[in-house]
């Protein structure tokens, strides 16, 4: 079987299961709406060892900055600094420790790359490493 | 696997492919570097994106890094808003397949502030070091005392 390429610019299913009304969508609305960047960085290295990129989608890099800190630069830069990452923080990543949520949040967006910084506790001295997940919506350049 | 003919198709698109077609490679290569303009934060650690390494080793992917470059330019204004200029990393040629270590100083060129990278042997010890994870440091307990050593020794 061969690979080919379809154009189209709308979809439409006959959504049988459901109320049998015919619904289209824009194809645009679907290339709008998927993440455009996603990661799992596993910055304390319980599961996939210290400072890896489990696995990812459009990064070039991380940089590893300090406790709880790290820096992630996209392939596929956005089209302006207003964007969203979407993060979330872990202790270790493994069910044992599941009561150890933490939270992340990103800040220093630029069309490049963005900062994520991790914390147990909102205070100067709070932040962490941990497993990190991240997935970001936006407008490519 | 061959490369399709990418040369003006969007870098996004490529990378669907690459994710599809191409196995991700996990490269034990580190890139540790002080910033003179940020002295009072510890050495920063690069780490390669694995995808990325396995498009950079395949070829025909990734544009010039001059692409980034002139794209960093614009949003160095003082007026952008937004980048009109997208068409360098889509229209441009795509690079040929790259080894490991051009990966890497490739990276180094995209990802590192160049006042970094122009000068990184110059000054009281080096600002940049490439290296592998084993020489890192084995625990982060004390992450943010991490610095380059003065008594460095560089590989040739």
């Amino acid at each position: 079987m061969g690979y080919g390429i379809l154009k189209f610019d709308t979809l439409t299913t006959s959504d049988s299961k459901n109320t049998s009304t015919d619904k289209s969508i824009d194809t645009s609305y679907l290339f709008n709406g998927v993440a455009k960047e996603w990661h799992l960085f596993d910055q304390r290295g319980d599961i996939h060892g210290a400072n890896t990129i489990a696995d990812s989608f459009n990064v070039a890099s991380i940089a590893d900055v300090s406790t709880g800190h790290y820096d992630v630069t996209f392939t596929t830069g956005m089209s302006t600094n207003a964007y969203a990452p979407v993060s979330n923080h872990h202790y270790t990543g493994h069910i044992d420790n599941d009561q150890f949520s933490r939270f992340s949040a990103p800040s220093n967006l630029s069309t490049g790359a963005y900062r994520i910084a991790g914390q147990y506790v909102n205070s100067a001295t709070g932040y962490e490493d941990g497993f990190f997940t991240v997935g970001t919506n936006g407008d490519l350049a | 696997m061959k490369t399709p003919e990418f040369q003006g198709t969007h870098l996004w698109e490529r990378l669907c492919w690459a994710k599809e077609k191409l196995e991700g490679i996990q490269t034990d290569i580190r890139v540790v570097y002080e910033d003179p303009e940020d002295m009072d934060n510890p050495a920063k650690v690069l780490c390669p994106d694995p995808n990325w390494m396995a498009c950079a080793l395949q070829g025909g992917i990734l544009p010039p890094v001059e692409s980034y470059w002139e794209l960093a330019k614009d949003e160095a204004q003082p007026d952008f808003k937004k980048h009109t200029r997208g068409y360098l990393l889509h229209d441009t040629k795509p690079i040929e397949a790259m080894t490991e270590e051009q990966a890497i100083e490739y990276l180094i060129k995209k990802d590192i502030p160049q006042r970094i990278w122009s000068t990184w042997n110059e000054g009281n010890k080096p600002k940049m070091v490439i290296c592998r994870t084993h020489q890192l440091p084995e625990h982060r307990q004390w992450r943010n005392a991490w610095q380059i050593k003065e008594d460095i020794e560089l590989a040739a």
